[in-house]
């Protein structure tokens, strides 16, 4: 079992030598890959995370807003329709605006120091919904329409719409990224195991002269390349790792308080947290495996080419 | 035990290097390989060793025709042969018990069942304080004796030896080639390729000759 899987014997004989050029290569170049291949499963699971909190959130509020009408008292329209959503069932709460609070979420894009006094802003009502799936927000918008003159309801369902549009284009994206990283580094272990082969042609020789297997020197050749596969996978999976520990120290400790907190809203942490970490040990493993199995398909082709 | 019959080979379109090669040789005997250099001695030990397949004619072998046996069967049938290569073909990254360990290692066998017999053998053969050295570091004449220990640890059937006695001096040769006719007495079968006169003239046992890729005496 234990040569079976590392081509070493249990007193430590191994039949593949431990050190090479070519061994080293590889590893290094399944260190770069699984490194890569981390770093867009994080990308992937990050942005999956945060269209699904985002689109959560957002699911939950709706907005209410009020057009200054001709005639009507706008405090009294804003009362009302307060009282109308707080009486929906799936309602949790509604809250609205005050002009000041309206004015504000202008500035980004009209800039600070303009008297908008003269212009005649909407006044907004945020309502969040206690129980999404079961809130009768076709009624709510029935009623506002009869009863609030100039009162309209928006449920964000385009944006929700766009958003998850936008973020499952990037996973189906992310993931074909990730299928071209396992798809040339199984070329590439087809050509380093070519070349590892060739190098130790010799070893193959006088294994074949002393009555060894194709079986026998596969297996001791795959278990070199698992061994490899292990480390470079290991240190490319430990470098990602680093790499999101690094990432929310800057967002935490270097960008000013105001834009780590809006990027934390955004994107949610750096770090990958358990699903994260499993995902990264999986990869790992993935590359393990790839490395042990294209290995061990290119070894036999080998054997099976060259003479007796 | 062995018998070819109108044997030829050639590499690729080349010319006949051995052609019309007829002759027998029993099981427990000992023989001679010899002929100038270039005659096709190391030719003949590789198609003797399976690793060459003959252009014409048939080779039978432990009783089964080899010509056209699969490559499969034919490196099962190598484990009744053992060899001693004229480049001796140490695997560097192995220790020189691991190297003279290694046909009973590709057995199977686990270390506790050969280690006692590998020491053995080494003692023997005056390596037992260069076990755990690395050929690179042995001399010549240690490493033509680890690959003679690693030809004759699994005790083969058939034992082929290419000049092994090439890289020592008159009494460690002796020595070497008394171990083989050691071997020859509990049943190996021997062929040693030499051109060493004095070897020939101290042991005396049939010779073969090889003269421009035939056999010109058998005697």
């Amino acid at each position: 079992m234990f040569e079976a899987l590392f081509g070493t014997r249990p007193d430590g004989m191994a039949i593949v030598p431990r050190r090479s050029v070519a061994g080293r290569t590889l590893m290094l170049l399944i260190a770069i890959m699984t490194f890569l291949s981390c770093i867009t499963l994080g990308g992937v699971i990050l942005v999956q995370q945060s269209a699904i909190a985002w689109s959560s959130d957002i699911g939950r509020e709706l907005t209410i807003q009020v057009r200054p009408v001709e005639g009507a008292d706008m405090e009294a329209s804003i009362r009302d329709a307060v009282a109308l959503a707080e009486s929906t069932s799936g309602v949790g709460s509604a809250r609205a605006l005050s002009a000041e609070q309206g004015t504000d979420l202008l500035e980004p894009w009209l800039g600070n120091g303009l008297d908008l006094t003269s212009l005649e802003i909407p006044r907004l009502i945020v309502v969040t919904l206690d129980d999404p799936r079961n809130a009768d927000i076709e009624a709510l918008r029935q009623n506002l329409s009869a009863s609030v003159p100039g009162a309209t309801l928006e449920t964000h369902a385009l944006w929700r719409q766009q958003l998850n549009a936008m973020a499952g284009t990037l996973v189906i994206s992310g993931t074909l990224v990730l299928l071209l990283i396992l798809a040339a580094t199984a070329l590439a272990i087809v050509f380093a195991t070519r070349g590892t082969m060739a190098q130790n042609r010799d070893i193959v020789d006088v294994l074949h002269f002393i009555g060894a297997s194709n079986r026998y020197i596969a297996t001791a050749f795959q278990g070199r390349f698992l061994t490899i596969g292990l480390q470079g996978g290991a240190i490319g999976g430990g470098g990602a790792l680093v790499f999101f520990m690094l990432a929310s120290f800057i967002t935490a400790s270097v960008l000013p308080a105001p834009d780590a907190s809006q990027l934390t809203t955004f994107f949610g942490g750096f770090l990958p947290g358990l699903a994260g970490l499993f995902g990264l040990v999986v990869m790992v493993l993935i590359m393990a495996g790839l490395t042990a199995w294209t290995s061990r398909l290119t070894v036999n082709r080998f054997l099976s080419q060259i003479g007796a | 035990m062995i018998e070819f019959d109108q044997v030829g080979l050639r590499y690729g379109f080349g010319p006949e290097i051995l052609r019309d090669l007829t002759f027998e040789i029993s099981p427990g005997s000992f023989h001679f390989l010899t002929g100038p250099s270039g005659a096709g001695k190391t030719s003949l030990l590789r198609l003797l060793l399976l690793s060459l397949r003959p252009s014409r004619g048939r080779i039978s072998m432990f009783g089964q025709d080899v010509t056209r046996l699969e490559r499969d069967r034919l490196l099962q049938m190598r484990r009744h042969i053992g060899i001693v290569f004229q480049e001796f073909r140490l695997l560097d990254h192995l220790t020189t018990f691991e190297n003279v360990a290694l046909p009973l290692a590709v057995r199977g066998q686990p270390p506790e069942a050969y280690r006692e017999n590998v020491e053995e053998l080494l003692d023997w053969v005056g390596l037992g304080n260069r076990m755990n050295v690395l050929p690179p570091l042995l001399s010549g004449g240690e490493k033509q004796r680890a690959a003679i220990a690693r030809a004759v640890i699994s005790k083969p059937d058939l034992l082929l030896a290419d000049e092994p006695t090439g890289n020592v001096d008159p009494e460690l040769s002796d020595r070497l080639l008394r171990l083989f006719v050691e071997l020859n007495r509990m049943g190996t079968t021997i062929i040693v390729a030499t051109h060493e006169t004095g070897l020939l003239k101290r042991f005396d046992y049939p010779r073969m000759t090889l003269q421009n890729g035939t056999v010109t005496a058998h005697v």
